[in-house]
């Protein structure tokens, strides 16, 4: 996942790496105290690049304009990301550089690129861009760094050398897969500051990354699927708010491929899961947790299930909804359950006995269908 | 009858051990797979004091296992942190294949794990996968037996519960499987698509593959060169998950994850598409295409099960 760039540089901030000073804002109505001094950059938190070209980084001279600025980026859309919170920062200036470590995937190496003519144009001065591909360690990084910095012919490498350096320790130190700083600022009488900064972290390595855990459980309204994953151990992400249908579902790609298949039929499923069924071992708390955020869906007027069990017996499984639904009365909206696997007609019977509380399809166009039959009837 | 072709390695008879075999998963895994077929030879767990597993033979190191029964093949059930060690212990034992289910293994790690496997020459399918199969022959992992069924399509999947369900519809449509091959959903891993197409397309006994992708990485673009590269003459039918994804979330699997231009919908079926493969967004449409391409031509058609 990425960081929002105000979490990541006070993540690195605290090991003492240079970012500018600043401050988080979820309203307009802000003071920045005297450590933050005029002039103010104003940037929209949102997970995605290319966030100054879409006009979500703003510049303030006075209280006015920042309070305008504020004002207008807050609740604003860009990139299909809303703007929950601006980090206001003092604004800095140098030669502005880039530098970024990146894992290539495919093979498994890591990238170190570094140029001495950074800024938002950085795409614009392509062939500047010095790169190395060496192998996934600190010591062949900062190898590959100093190499790349020695081409640079500019008083200033000898604090490029410094900053890259700390960076590198940074990125391996917190296991990310992606660091971008750009522009990297280096001032002529020495210092260095990050000007803005991406941070991809590796989801799989919280577990052993404490301080990153600490950041998402306290920042949990700013990250809620991951923070989410790490109260519950499965993934539950609202992609609408405003959808109208609830999905309780296994498997990532089968989960993502429903979300697709309610959109060729122009529906909006209200919500992402993957529950893990041969992770419930006869606890229904998943499901009830599911149930109940879908019920809060102000908008969801259907609940669509679907399992395909490879290995999970399905009668285990009914015996767990059945107990779930029990336990969240107020989600009062039909739900349909597409079920698969071993165990079917047990299933069938323990949903009978327990006089029907959902209806059971077995093919997965068909249950589409039913589950959003209560939709199509509404309209006129 | 014409020799199949499989990834190196596996061959229906391949001698296997579980590796984390006493452990709950692993126990009742162990004997699926002999169930299916699959030789299992034996087990390794670095804790139990046990020597023995239902009738199998549990050792304390690859290195043993391998001398005792001469394993080729390792199926490691063991948790996500213990994943490295686990194919650092099979490779240094000399094994040549090994497949790893866990879910939620570091990148770091598996960036060290490629190197290892790499290093010594052995194939590694994972992390994060429920397997491959030989379908009727051979089962490391666990795919769903309603899925399996022999047949005239080679199966790549990055996702385990998609791939069931387009296999399962198939299978009901008399079309099964030559070779299925569940890479993962995890952005480091051992075999990629682009790995697996060489041999689905000398294999004799493969008519069709069908990819099952999904947003993030660039498995599907390099697959797409690689249909290139290898002038591919079978058809290939690719439906890819996620065209509702937002940029910057992460959706259950570590690698669907999109940033920036990297890893859109767009970016895959234009690639995979203009290296000849007909790709889908619905699972229905997908079927219906193989089943009219396929199913006419393969001569292999299977009674539905």
């Amino acid at each position: 996942m990425m960081l929002l760039e105000h979490d990541a540089k006070e993540l690195l901030a605290a090991d003492g790496v240079p970012v500018p000073t600043g401050m988080l804002a979820t309203t307009a109505d802000v003071e920045p105290p005297p450590a933050i001094p005029i002039p103010w950059m104003v940037k929209a938190q949102i997970p995605v690049g290319g966030r100054g070209k879409a006009g979500g980084i703003r510049r303030a001279e006075t209280a006015a304009e920042l309070r305008q600025s504020l004002n207008e980026l807050l609740c604003r859309t860009i990139k299909g990301q809303t703007v929950r919170a601006c980090r206001i920062e003092q604004c800095v200036e140098g030669l502005e550089c880039y530098f970024s470590l990146s894992l290539d995937a495919t093979q498994g190496r890591l990238r170190v690129l570094l140029s001495s003519q950074g800024g938002v144009d950085v795409e614009a001065h392509a062939e500047g861009v010095r790169s190395a591909d060496v192998a996934f360690c600190e010591r062949e990084a900062i190898e590959a760094a100093h190499r790349l910095a020695g081409t640079i012919a500019s008083p200033a490498r000898g604090t490029i050398i410094r900053a890259t350096e700390r960076l590198i320790a940074e990125y391996f130190a917190f296991e990310a897969t992606l660091l971008e700083v750009n522009p990297l600022f280096i001032r002529p009488d020495g210092p260095w500051t990050v000007g803005d900064l991406k941070l991809v972290i590796d989801d799989n390595a919280l577990v052993r990354q404490p301080r990153l855990r600490d950041l998402i459980r306290r920042r949990a309204e700013a990250y809620p699927e991951t923070s989410l994953k790490l109260d519950h151990g499965f993934d539950f992400v609202v992609v609408d708010p405003e959808g109208e249908i609830g999905l309780l579902t296994t498997g990532a790609g089968l989960s993502m491929q429903m979300l697709d298949e309610l959109a060729e039929r122009g529906h909006r499923a209200f919500n992402f899961c993957d529950i893990r069924t041969g992770e419930l071992r006869g606890d229904p708390a998943r499901l009830i947790h599911v149930f109940r955020w879908i019920a809060a869906g102000p908008k969801v007027r259907s609940v669509l299930i679907n399992f395909f069990a490879g290995i999970t017996h399905l009668g285990e499984v009914a015996k767990l909804l059945v107990e779930a639904l029990k336990a969240v009365p107020e989600l009062r909206v039909p739900v349909t359950a597409r079920l698969i696997g071993n165990g079917y007609d047990e299933a069938i019977a323990v949903f009978a006995a327990a006089g029907n509380p959902l209806r059971v399809e077995p093919d997965l166009d068909c249950a589409i269908e039913l589950a959003l039959a209560p939709l199509t009837k509404a309209r006129p | 009858m014409t020799a199949a072709v499989h990834l190196p390695f596996v061959t229906p008879d391949v001698a296997t051990i579980v590796q984390g075999m006493t452990g709950r998963t692993g126990r009742r895994h162990a004997q699926l797979m002999r169930a299916y077929g699959t030789r299992i030879v034996g087990g390794v767990s670095v804790r139990s004091d046990s020597d023995e597993v239902d009738g199998l033979p549990v050792f304390k190191t690859c290195t043993e296992a391998v001398a005792a029964t001469g394993a080729v093949a390792s199926v490691a059930m063991v948790p996500p942190l213990s994943v490295l060690d686990a194919v650092r212990d099979a490779v240094m034992a000399g094994i040549k294949l090994i497949v790893t289910i866990a879910e939620g293994m570091p990148v770091r790690d598996a960036v060290a794990a490629l190197e290892i496997v790499r290093t010594a020459g052995a194939r590694w399918v994972g992390p994060s996968t429920p397997g491959l199969a030989i379908p009727g022959r051979l089962k490391l992992g666990f795919l769903p037996d309603v899925s399996l069924h022999p047949g005239p399509l080679g199966i790549m999947a990055k996702s385990g519960t998609l791939s069931y369900e387009v296999c399962h519809r198939l299978v009901g449509r008399g079309l099964g499987q030559s070779l299925w091959v569940g890479v993962g959903g995890d952005p480091v891993k051992g075999t990629r698509f682009a790995d697996i197409l060489p041999f689905m397309l000398t294999d004799p006994h493969t008519h069709g593959i069908v990819v099952i992708g999904e947003i993030g990485g660039s498995e599907e673009e390099e697959l797409a060169a690689a249909m290139r590269a290898l002038r591919c003459a079978k058809p290939v039918y690719a439906l890819i998950a996620g065209r509702t994804v937002r940029e910057g979330v992460t959706m259950g699997h570590a690698g669907a994850m999109i940033a920036g231009d990297v890893g859109t919908i767009a970016s895959k079926t234009e690639a995979l598409a203009s290296a000849g493969a007909q790709v889908f967004t619905r699972i229905r449409d997908l079927v219906d295409a193989v089943a009219a391409g396929v199913g006419k031509t393969s001569g292999e058609l299977v009674p539905p099960i």
